[in-house]
């Protein structure tokens, strides 16, 4: 069981049309070939909505039209049938891209740019004022911890580089909406818990993320409400702590229980008609035994942990 | 040198009568676009939805995305294509270029008669194909690999318009291709220059002394492969080295006696600008009758016809126009009318090959009630091949008094130029020997203006073609990947360039033997052009169709491609003409035209596209 846990989210009130800020309706993509002949539906008949505020994860295996859905939200594809609404605008109104950001899968940058350049170059595509775009470069350089690197062209950057520099030029126009297609693959595990927190710090902002992935633990940590996607189809949609509590198990964790504590307590389930179905040391994660032993190494270099047998 | 018609119509003119057919073009091409557009989403999706996509794309390109058109953001898309074009090396063709001018010394031909015109037409015509050959390149590739590499995902996805998209590209390639040239043209004129630039030396113990005419004559030292025939004047102390490969110098007398020494100055009337004042042409047959052209000597090129010696056969050009731009005192501020004629000779029999072909000039008045009706002739000898400029001053033009049977000298602007025209006859004067000439062979020369901006007028000519080219390049790349668009940009300069050779081709002026279908039949059933094609009607029918069909669409598409050649104004500055603002603001026009209809179409297409389809 994961110690990291996310952020309370603020308390459910009825929402009003307003607070939708991504709404499909019957949403389909069907690639075809030359001839007008169907090849592929990617995507059929997708039905949902985002709201103001929250972190919406679209999950699914490769292949499931996770990545679909993005592109069809920011115009790159046009709906082969539905409705794809952002901000109440048709998804293929440039106009609504003013108050959105996007993380592509891969971050699609110019290489022979370096990155104060290619931040610039995507502050002057919103209009920004050269005092804007200073400041703005300034404070994002700052922000992904690249200011060391930002003279250097981007085909001279790390992967992990590349993708905080993406974020970056996501993050240029301080969107109210921001689309994350995959934002931890390829990172490790310090790229992608830093990943998560800023998502996190998004949202107590109040913006809004829909972010997409295929790797659960991720979108486990940090979404309010999924969406599970399967060759094209809505399976399941809802709030994660939702859809992940079994309702009909009871956890308990508890320090400082003597052997005689612990014997005492199984009586009182069997007393109770429950079914004890283990009492035993929870386990951390991986991730935390991760970075936990960077944490340690950078406070005190040279200095390796041995644990007695 | 060959001047096509068209540029002779003043621009207004030419605006006037060209405009209503632009629009028509355009509605057409828009039409025919549209209608592509929607057979094409109809069949693939559904009529309703055709109607529905074309008709909101319409709506928010006309009236969202246009009034919200940023500069900033076209002029960062267009600082983008300036990186992408510095990183793909443009600068090696530069570094040609300099190259291929270092090296000039060693292909240039340095026994040509006219090196200036060799000079100008080498860097003007170099140049021109370099810039077109990275203007291709840089545009017709840009697009693909951002839709390829997917950089344009983070483009599209920020607030930019389409049109912003396509019209920061132009600019870009446009602005890269723009300092190339200044670049180029440049070192192009000190090229020249250098290359032109040299003087002689003089020996007096190589003159003759006239002390009659107190004038040396004799040659100038063999430099740069030529000398020059001189004559020195000791009144005036400046004397003229005469022409030879199209150029003089002009010689000055320095001290006296036995320390007499010349200095011969820099080479002037090689690179010139010369304003032709070209006038209308008409033609007496050889009983002085009105006739509708001269005669035909039998060449194929039908650009010049021929009058006939020793006959009435006269080719007469109208100068002035009493309404629009009549001839007045200013049109000859030294009293002399500047003629400039370059007129061909064709023997039928060999006469005397060392002299020169006798002609005649004859003024004449538009105006049956003046004065003087026609002036006596002035002679002349032709000078084949190369330009002869007659300066007659007015007190050389006399006619014939009717009272007193003399040479009388005329009053030419109050007898002869009565209503600011005036006609200037040629005749040849010897029997079986023959002019010929079209309409831009001879012509009144106006005051010279600047050589260095009519050499820098040549190098806006090649900066349109530049653009024209840029603005295809992008334009199939909203489209078509990088190699295709490519293949398209060239082929629409092939068919712009031979627009007129392919309409010949159509209406079978220029060929025999059908179409490329019927071609390949003959060649291979081994059946000659001039005979008829031996096959079934049906099949004679489904060819013949093919041919109509495929000739048809390749004139129309060259009816629609830039005519590139007219945009070359090399030959005008290697010949020493001036380039027109008529010419130049009529080609500017044209830019602008293609620049307007191609960015419509180019946004659409871009508007409309998936690009992560």
């Amino acid at each position: 069981m994961s110690s990291t846990q996310t952020a309370p989210s603020p308390e459910q009130k009825p929402k009003s049309k307003s607070d939708v800020v991504i709404e499909t309706r019957n949403l389909t993509k069907t690639y075809k070939d030359f001839w007008g002949r169907s090849k592929v539906h990617a995507l059929k008949a997708l039905d949902l909505d985002v709201k103001k505020g929250e972190i919406f994860g679209l999950l699914g295996p490769n292949g499931s039209g996770k990545s679909t859905t993005i592109k069809l939200l920011l115009g790159l594809l046009f709906p082969t049938g539905g409705e794809a609404l952002v901000f109440g605008s048709d998804a293929s109104d440039v106009s609504k891209n003013e108050r959105i950001g996007y993380l592509p899968e891969e971050s699609y940058l110019y290489k022979f740019l370096n990155a104060e350049e290619t931040l610039d170059f995507y502050g002057r595509l919103f209009n920004m004022s050269a005092a804007k775009r200073r400041k703005r470069i300034k404070e994002l350089i700052k922000m992904i911890d690249l200011d060391w690197a930002k003279k250097r062209q981007l085909k001279e950057y790390s992967k992990g580089m590349t993708r905080r520099i993406g974020l970056a030029q996501a993050l240029i126009n301080d969107p109210e909406l921001i689309l994350l297609d995959e934002p931890t693959t390829g990172l490790d595990p310090i790229g992608t818990r830093e990943m998560k927190d800023l998502i996190l710090r998004l949202r107590d902002q109040g913006k809004t993320v829909l972010m997409c992935s295929h790797l659960l633990a991720d979108v486990q940590d940090v979404c309010d409400r999924i969406a599970i996607l399967y060759q094209g189809e809505l399976k399941e949609l809802g709030r994660v702590d939702n859809l992940l509590s079994v309702q009909d198990v009871t956890q308990i964790q508890a320090k400082g229980l003597s052997d005689e504590a612990k014997q005492e307590i199984q009586e009182v389930i069997q007393r109770h008609s429950g079914e004890m179905i283990s009492m035993e040391n929870p386990t951390s994660t991986l991730e935390e035994l991760f970075l936990s032993i960077v944490r340690e190494s950078e406070e005190r270099p040279g200095h390796r942990h041995i644990e007695e047998e | 040198m060959v001047v096509d018609p068209s540029e002779f119509i003043p621009f207004g003119d030419w605006f006037s009568a060209a405009f209503m057919p632009f629009l028509w073009t355009i509605v057409t091409l828009l039409a025919g676009g549209l209608a592509f557009w929607f057979v094409q989403l109809a069949v693939r999706r559904h009529p309703r939805v055709a109607v529905d996509m074309i008709g909101r794309t319409l709506h928010s390109s006309i009236f969202k995305d246009l009034p919200s058109t940023s500069l900033r953001r076209i002029l960062a898309m267009a600082r983008l294509a300036i990186h992408e074009a510095l990183r793909s090396r443009v600068l090696v063709i530069f570094a040609i270029f300099v190259v291929l001018l270092l090296f000039a010394g060693w292909f240039l031909d340095v026994e040509n008669d006219h090196p200036a015109r060799l000079y100008l037409t080498f860097v003007l015509s170099s140049t021109s194909y370099l810039i077109i050959a990275l203007a291709m390149f840089l545009s017709a590739f840009s697009l693909p690999n951002d839709i390829k590499n997917r950089t344009i995902y983070t483009i599209t996805t920020k607030p930019v318009r389409s049109h912003e998209i396509f019209m920061g590209r132009v600019i870009g390639f446009a602005a890269v291709g723009t300092i190339l040239l200044l670049m180029m043209g440049t070192i192009s004129y000190m090229f020249v220059w250098r290359g032109l630039d040299h003087t002689h030396t003089i020996d007096v113990a190589d003159l003759n002394y006239d002390s009659d005419r107190r004038e040396w004559t004799g040659r100038t030292s063999f430099d740069r492969h030529h000398f020059h025939d001189v004559i020195i004047s000791n009144e005036t102390k400046r004397g003229i080295a005469m022409t030879s490969k199209g150029h003089q110098h002009e010689i000055t007398v320095i001290g006296e006696g036995t320390d007499v020494q010349f200095e011969v100055g820099p080479p002037v009337g090689d690179l010139l600008a010369r304003v032709p004042v070209y006038g209308e042409l008409s033609f007496l047959d050889r009983y002085g009758n009105q006739t509708e052209s001269g005669l035909s000597v039998g060449k194929s090129w039908g650009y010049r016809t021929y009058i006939e010696g020793n006959t009435l056969n006269t080719a007469i050009w109208k100068f002035g126009d009493k309404g629009k731009s009549p001839i007045t005192s200013d049109t000859f501020p030294d009293e002399k009318i500047p003629l400039e004629m370059d007129l061909r000779v064709f023997r039928t029999n060999r006469g005397d090959i060392e002299s020169q072909i006798r002609g005649e000039v004859i003024l004449m008045s538009t105006d049956p009630i003046a004065k003087v009706q026609e002036s006596l002739p002035i002679n002349f000898e032709a000078t084949e091949f190369a330009t002869l400029r007659m300066d007659i001053p007015f007190g050389d033009v006399k006619y014939l008094d009717p009272i007193s049977a003399k040479p009388v000298s005329v009053d030419v602007f109050n007898d002869l130029i009565v209503n600011g025209e005036l006609k200037v006859g040629i005749r040849c004067k010897e029997h079986a020997q023959f002019f010929g000439m079209a309409r831009a062979d001879l012509y009144l020369r106006g005051p010279d203006q600047s050589f260095i901006v009519n050499f820098a007028k040549s190098y806006v000519g090649i900066w349109m073609q530049m653009l024209l080219v840029t603005l295809f390049g992008v334009f199939f790349s909203t489209f078509l990947n990088g190699i295709i668009s490519l293949k398209a940009t060239l082929a629409i300069i092939v068919l712009g360039t031979f627009a007129g050779f392919i309409t010949a081709i159509q209406t079978g002026e220029a060929s025999t033997g059908g179409g490329p279908i019927q071609a390949l039949v003959r060649g291979v059933t081994q059946q000659g052009a001039e005979t008829e094609l031996n096959v079934s009607d049906g099949a004679r029918g489904v060819i013949e169709a093919l041919d109509g069909a495929y000739l048809w669409t390749m004139n129309v598409v060259s009816q629609i491609a830039p005519r590139y050649p007219e945009f070359n104004t090399a030959d005008k500055v290697a010949y020493g003409y001036d380039i027109s603002m008529d010419l130049l603001l009529r080609h500017l026009t044209v830019t602008f035209g293609y620049f307007m209809v191609i960015s419509i179409i180019g946004t659409l297409i871009l508007r409309s596209r998936e690009v992560a389809a």
